[in-house]
């Protein structure tokens, strides 16, 4: 809970009702709510200060942008204009009125390619406008269409408040027998990372292979971990709607597709971050509003030749949340990235309020339509090991999570997995990590901390580890220049074939590139499953992505389901 | 527990300081001015005492420098640190966020950075206060503890970024810092 | 026709090699040298990587082909394992609140201050009779305390002095109308005893009290009889060197200095047995291993920290070694008197005292090794990897080797010692004029220094207690310049690092890592030195004892050091002077005037191999 309650100012006594003491002490009126100031850009999506949409080409290039002459763009407009918008078919696009545009996104008999050729020519304020006439539910119809991956999927957080590499690992296999698709982990002591980062790799490798995995750290170590194969995609490199902000950051548009070129060499998977609030958090927001402004965020993504966007507040969440129709924005600002045909990683991963009903109700606008990551990610762990301050939905939450799946038969990427199961990946996760290890000389890891990690909760349960020697071990791991190929080797050498084939599989997707399509994940076969040979092919009732089959025989299962046979027993 | 009021007079230019037992306090523009408590409700009149108590302890002086041209905490307490005889400053920003910085320390950097204003209690600003005056006098001591609220976002992010706003808008333009002296009275009960 | 040999030392941390061809005549002339770490535990097959990366290496750097590569010569690596534990023998306890060790910061006012402890609550009601000291609680804003002190005051209270439970002395003096001595920063004020006799005594920055750290002045002070005096006179030896201190006589209160049993050690020698109590001390420790020299074991008393680590040692060995624990035998012992920082029991304040502590260092070598299983697998790789006519030789004994190896440095002659100061051990070898050699391995080296410099300052950070073992000091006054260790200072073109400014740093040739915690740079580099001084140099003289012929030093000519705390800065230098007296000659190995104290076991198996193949053992220099 908030450390701090405001002090109250003295007041008259005077008699209160006895429900506003009940109310009064309601988890909700601990959030903070504040009222919106258009003028600096403290309101979700409904402000006078944002531009009217407009567009101009002369000679193949946009000469005018959403009222503003190219002399005066700023180099975020420039960016847009040269590189993000189909200039031949922008005239056009813009003509088209937003009200729509707006339809076009929600009739299920437009196809996805019929929308994607009209957005490819918009403007980020037409963008805007589209969505401003559409509601919560119009939204959640259009996302549903034009997410870009036909089956969602999910992301986790496995971190250990820590940094115990042994947790991470088992956590990992936990985390991808359950369902998660890609998991990413970070560091409170950041030479803890190799170590870290190779236990992501070894333990999302157990339970269910070909699971993608991911080190938020700062921009040059993160990529050399990924050039080395220790973490197979990258997601925190963050970009922002107003160019004093991203210049506070000693960067532009061009340095950050430059870092993205980088990973795309190598056949590595990523994705660009951003998300609304960010730039009138930071006092830069230029009158605009939130959503405006991450609707240059997507373009600028898309201009950079980036297959897909972390967005959806992500850590600035409690600002859009403060206002009104905030998460209605943050949904909108999904289904952009979308409707522009980047795949979405849509949030749901920051500390977002004290009520649970708020939180479910903030997760349903993506968990219901499906998104590519319903949420960036899930707190595989309980929220006090959650090394990035926090995030919607915790291990806490996996029974409700799987619950909801059932009650509305929506697909979250999730499925209730028996203890017996969990307790031998984890097992194995460990003894995979213990034998890496050894292998390579790390310090080692007991059958006694073993023990206590598959049984765990969190890092409150576990045999604190000698963090001095692992420093010295992680630093070995940089200097010799151990790589994702190594792992594989030393997995192989030490019995854990099944694992050792895995990652080969995962690190051999480099080669061919297949991981650098739109909405890249991979099947439980270990095949590539992307944008491509997986289409969104939603076209209204009966059609798309609906859980049947398999597939909704395993999201029935719960904890404790009566047996329909025999009302005395469960069903096992 | 009185309820103090902090006004400042005698306000004039602020000079460098040749005295090198000395810590500046930088307050941001509306601090103690449109501003009077932090982002939790904590009087300024309070955090300035405190912050003065734990330099007095130490046995070192203080001024106090309002920093009108710039609302980033950085800028405010390298401005105040420039300015101090001994090279070290508090920076102080209306909502409670606080740094010790050093004028050899690039601006982006700190001694001490206090980043998350709802967190902040009056025994840290004591500490605060005295760890300025400990660096102040060539001495090591050991940084002020750091807290981390994972719910403290959902609270107070929107609220800090309106603070922050409204803070900005006091801002004026090329004006250069003032030494001022603090007054503290006790407020008229009501 | 000459052959091309490379000798392989494989030690505990760095694997050296040594390439060389060697005529039919004997002749060697040494080509090419290489360093990698040890993989794997010294003496196991697992060395197979490192040996092979150095031979690699070292015939690339003599620029000889792989295949051209004749006899490899592996040293009888014999793995050693040892342990360290420390154990504090004495424990101070306070009883009925009497302060002793509380040194605050920032205390206020000067002088001394006697009379009967009041709480702050009960001061506006005490009557002006006696002086009172008052004692004031946390949480009582510093303004109004000392406006309560002045309005007693005013009303004739003679107020001698003040206890604070916050860091507010010099704040509350500040505003009193009459200066008095003020202690703050007891953080269980609410254990003080009210209504009691106390004094309080303050003295100016930089000096230290004169009354309540005399036994004498705390008998005028409380009255008390020789006998008392007596008593109490702890209290006053405690307060010593403090700036600030207060004292409570309450009837029962007194100091008590505890021995704590820490466990016995059974030390059995060849001929002779002695039992000696770790809390004896080091002194009497050694004096007993002295006594029942050559040590044969040692065991611990059982459930007692020390018997665990005794029991530690032997079990890692069985383990390594294959044997059974009863096989494994302790062969040194190396005790050493410490002080370290523990927090006071029944203190009221936090206080901490320096505590006796007793550090040991056990060791255990086995005879026979794993070598030739290594031997063979090198042998494997090696051909493998193209040198198809290889032969791998297990060479000579280490001892002899380094000897051997340390005779190729310029200056040097027989009788000469080599003293190898390693991590885990300190050995010493003899070679005598006649060629003969002898050898002595003994307990206590790099890692029983750093341990110590660890629990002396209290750092419980083996990492950082390693680099201030490694690195001289400094202290970083500005941004821009560090004053160091020997008083000059170092100015720098770009502003230090935000951790550093303020702090202790240590130099380590390209960073700066500063030291948290608040001890001053003398006292930082008083420990590290007198921790070097308390294993190296002493082992030097307990070896030179045991191998010096007649236990005379002066029949010694040369030492040389070797071994990677040879390189340290200052510990060669600390040995040389202790050895000077004797005349002896005492400097770091320079291994055949080019490689500095590595490679000594390497060039000595070339040495020896060619010596052998000539029909002659010489000590070749290269």
């Amino acid at each position: 809970m908030t450390a701090v309650s405001p002090e109250q100012a003295t007041t008259v006594q005077k008699r209160q009702s006895e429900r506003t003491k009940v109310l009064e002490e309601r988890p909700v009126n601990l959030d903070g709510f504040v009222q919106e100031w258009p003028e600096v850009g403290m309101v979700a999506m409904d402000s006078a200060f944002d531009p009217e949409p407009s567009v101009r080409v002369v000679d193949g290039a946009i000469v005018e942008m959403d009222g503003r002459a190219r002399a005066d763009f700023d180099f975020l407009d420039q960016f847009i204009a040269d590189h993000a918008i189909d200039v031949a078919t922008t005239e056009q696009s813009m003509a088209i009125p937003a009200q729509e545009i707006a339809a076009m996104l929600v009739d299920p008999r437009v196809t996805r390619d019929e929308v994607i050729a009209v957005t490819g020519g918009l403007t980020p304020a037409k963008l805007l406008e589209v969505v401003k006439t559409m509601n919560i539910v119009e939204i959640m119809m259009g996302m549903q269409k034009m997410r870009a991956r036909r089956t969602p999927a999910n992301q986790a957080h496995c971190t250990s408040a820590r940094d115990n590499p042994l947790q991470v690992a088992c956590e990992a296999a936990e985390a991808s027998l359950r369902g998660f698709s890609e998991v990413e982990t970070t560091l409170g002591v950041v030479r803890y990372a190799p170590l870290v980062a190779m236990a992501l790799q070894i333990g999302s490798q157990v339970g269910t292979g070909g699971r993608l995995t991911q080190c938020a750290l700062e921009e040059a170590t993160e990529l050399e971990l990924g050039m080395r194969g220790i973490t197979a995609y990258a997601e925190t490199i963050s970009v922002y709607g107003t160019e004093s902000v991203f210049v506070d950051g000693d960067d532009t548009p061009y340095s950050k597709a430059f870092l993205a070129a980088a990973y795309a060499s190598r056949g590595i998977k990523m994705r660009f971050t951003s998300g609304t609030g960010s730039e009138v958090q930071m006092g830069n927001a230029e009158g605009r509003s939130m959503l405006y402004l991450e609707i240059r965020c997507i373009l600028v993504t898309k201009g950079a030749g980036v297959q897909g966007l972390q967005n959806g507040s992500i850590s600035c969440i409690g600002v859009p949340g403060a206002v009104p129709a905030g998460i209605r924005a943050v949904a909108a600002e999904n289904l952009i990235a979308s409707a522009v045909d980047l795949e979405c990683a849509s949030g749901n991963d920051q500390s977002f309020s004290h009520s649970p009903m708020r939180r479910v109700a903030r997760l349903l606008p993506q968990m219901m339509p499906g998104t590519d990551f319903i949420t960036s990610g899930y707190s595989a762990t309980p929220n006090y090991d959650n090394m990035f301050a926090g995030s919607n939905v915790d291990a806490e939450d996996f029974d409700d999570f799987n619950t909801i799946q059932r009650d509305l038969q929506i697909d979250g990427g999730l499925q209730h997995v028996k203890e017996v199961d969990i307790l031998a990946a984890r097992h194995r996760a460990g003894k995979a990590l213990q034998a890496v290890f050894r292998y390579l000389e790390l310090p080692a890891i007991s059958d006694a901390e073993i023990e206590a990690a598959v049984y765990a909760h969190g890092s409150r349960e576990l045999i604190p580890r000698d963090v001095l020697e692992d420093l010295k071990g992680a630093q070995q791991v940089m200097d010799r220049n151990v790589t994702g190929l190594d792992l594989v080797k030393a997995l192989e050498s030490t019995g854990f074939s099944d694992v050792a084939e895995n990652l080969l599989t995962v690190l051999r997707q480099r080669v061919s590139g297949d991981l650098l399509q739109t909405s890249a994940i991979m099947t439980r076969d270990l095949e590539p499953l992307s944008a491509v040979n997986d289409r969104n092919d939603y076209a209204g009732p009966g059609t798309g992505y609906r859980p049947t089959g398999a597939r909704w025989e395993e999201m029935k299962r719960l904890r404790h389901v009566t047996s329909a046979e025999n009302p005395e027993v469960e069903v096992d | 527990m009185t309820d103090r009021v902090l006004t400042f007079i005698d306000e004039k230019p602020a000079e460098p300081g040749k005295r090198t037992d000395e810590v500046l306090v930088g307050i941001s523009p509306a601090f103690a001015d449109f501003f009077s408590q932090t982002i939790t409700g904590m009087s300024h009149a309070d955090v300035v005492r405190q912050i003065l108590a734990g330099i007095e302890e130490q046995e070192v002086s203080a001024r106090i420098v309002r920093i009108r041209h710039s609302s980033d905490l950085a800028v405010v307490a390298h401005t105040a640190a420039k300015l101090s005889g001994s090279g070290i400053a508090i920076g102080l920003l209306s909502r409670g966020t606080t740094m010790i910085h050093q004028r050899d320390l690039p601006r982006l950097s700190s001694l001490e950075l206090f980043p998350q204003s709802p967190l902040m209690t009056l025994e840290t600003y004591r500490q605060v206060g005295s760890n300025a005056a400990q660096y102040a006098k060539g001495e090591s001591p050991e940084p002020v503890p750091t807290l981390n609220d994972q719910m403290a976002r959902p609270r107070w992010q929107a609220k800090a970024a309106l603070l922050h706003l409204k803070e900005t808008e006091q801002i004026v333009k090329g004006a250069k810092p003032v030494e001022v002296v603090p007054q503290f009275a006790e407020a008229l009960a009501n | 026709m000459p052959q091309t040999v490379v000798g392989v030392d494989i030690g505990n941390s760095t694997t050296e090699a040594s390439a060389a061809t060697i005529g039919s005549d004997g002749s060697v002339q040494f080509l090419g040298a290489a360093l990698a770490p040890t993989t794997g535990v010294k003496g196991t097959p697992r060395n197979v990587d490192g040996v092979a990366d150095v031979v690699e290496r070292a015939l690339r750097t003599a620029g000889v082909a792989v295949g051209d590569l004749d006899v490899v010569l592996l040293n009888e690596a014999t793995p050693v394992i040892s342990g360290m534990a420390m154990e504090t023998i004495t424990e101070t306890i306070i009883t009925e609140s009497t302060m002793i060790g509380h040194d605050p910061r920032t205390p206020g006012g000067r002088g001394l201050g006697v009379g009967t402890t009041v709480g702050f609550g009960a001061l506006a009601e005490t009557p002006a009779a006696e002086p009172v000291i008052v004692v004031v609680p946390r949480g009582v804003d510093f303004e109004v305390a000392a406006g309560e002190i002045n309005a007693a005051t005013r009303r004739g209270v003679a107020v001698a002095a003040a206890i604070l439970g916050n860091d507010d002395a010099v704040l509350v003096v500040n505003r009193l109308d009459g200066a008095i001595p003020v202690i703050d920063e007891v953080s269980r004020i609410d254990a003080v005893p009210l209504g009691m006799l106390a004094a309080v005594e303050v003295a100016g920055p930089g000096q230290s009290i004169r009354t309540l750290s005399n036994a004498y002045g705390l008998a005028t002070i409380f009255e008390l009889d020789a006998a008392a005096t007596r008593v109490v006179s702890p209290v006053a030896r405690a307060l010593t060197g403090n700036r600030s201190a207060v004292v409570v006589r309450t009837p029962a209160g007194d100091v008590a200095d505890r021995t704590i049993p820490a466990g016995s050690l059974e030390l059995k020698g060849e001929n002779r047995r002695a039992t000696v109590d770790v809390s004896r001390g080091a002194v009497e420790i050694m004096a007993a291993v002295e006594r029942v020299s050559p040590l044969a074991d040692v065991s611990g008393e059982a459930g007692t920290n020390t018997g665990g680590m005794i029991a530690n040692v032997r079990q890692s060995m069985a383990d390594l070694s294959e044997h059974a624990v009863a096989d494994v035998h302790i062969k040194d012992l190396l005790a050493v008197d410490t002080f370290v920082p523990q927090e006071v029991r029944g203190g009221v304040a936090g206080e901490v005292a320096l505590e006796n502590a007793v550090a040991l260092a056990a060791m255990v070598r086995t005879r026979d090794s794993g070598m030739q299983a290594v031997a063979a697998a090198v042998a494997d790789r090696l051909r493998a990897g193209g040198a198809e006519d290889v032969e791998v030789i297990v060479g000579g004994v280490e001892a002899e080797m380094a000897v051997l190896g340390a005779l190729t440095t310029p200056g040097t002659d027989k009788p000469l010692v080599v003293l190898d100061l390693g991590g885990g051990s300190t050995d010493a070898a003899l070679i005598e004029i006649d060629g003969s050699i002898d050898a002595v391995h003994l307990a206590g080296a790099g890692d029983l220094v750093t341990k110590l410099i660890d629990a002396e300052l209290g750092l419980d950070n083996l990492e950082l207690a390693e680099d201030i073992k490694r690195c001289p000091l400094g202290k970083a006054e500005s941004f821009f310049h560090v004053r160091l260790e020997n008083g000059t200072v170092q100015f720098f073109e770009k502003p230090l690092p935000a951790t550093a400014f303020a702090r202790v740093v240590t130099l380590d040739g390209h960073s700066m890592n500063p030291i948290p915690g608040r001890h001053s740079m003398e006292r930082i580099r008083t420990v590290r030195r007198t921790a070097k001084e308390r294993i190296f140099v002493v082992n030097a003289l307990r070896s030179l004892r045991t191998v010096a012929p007649g236990g005379d030093l002066r029949q010694i000519g040369f030492v040389v050091l070797l071994g990677g705390c040879a390189l340290d800065f200052e510990i060669p230098q600390l040995i040389a002077d202790a050895l000077a007296p004797y005349g002896i000659v005492c400097g770091t190995g320079n291994i055949r005037g080019t490689e500095g104290p590595r490679n000594a076991v390497a060039s000595g198996l070339v040495a020896s191999y060619a010596g052998r193949s000539a029909g002659v053992l010489v000590g070749g220099s290269g």
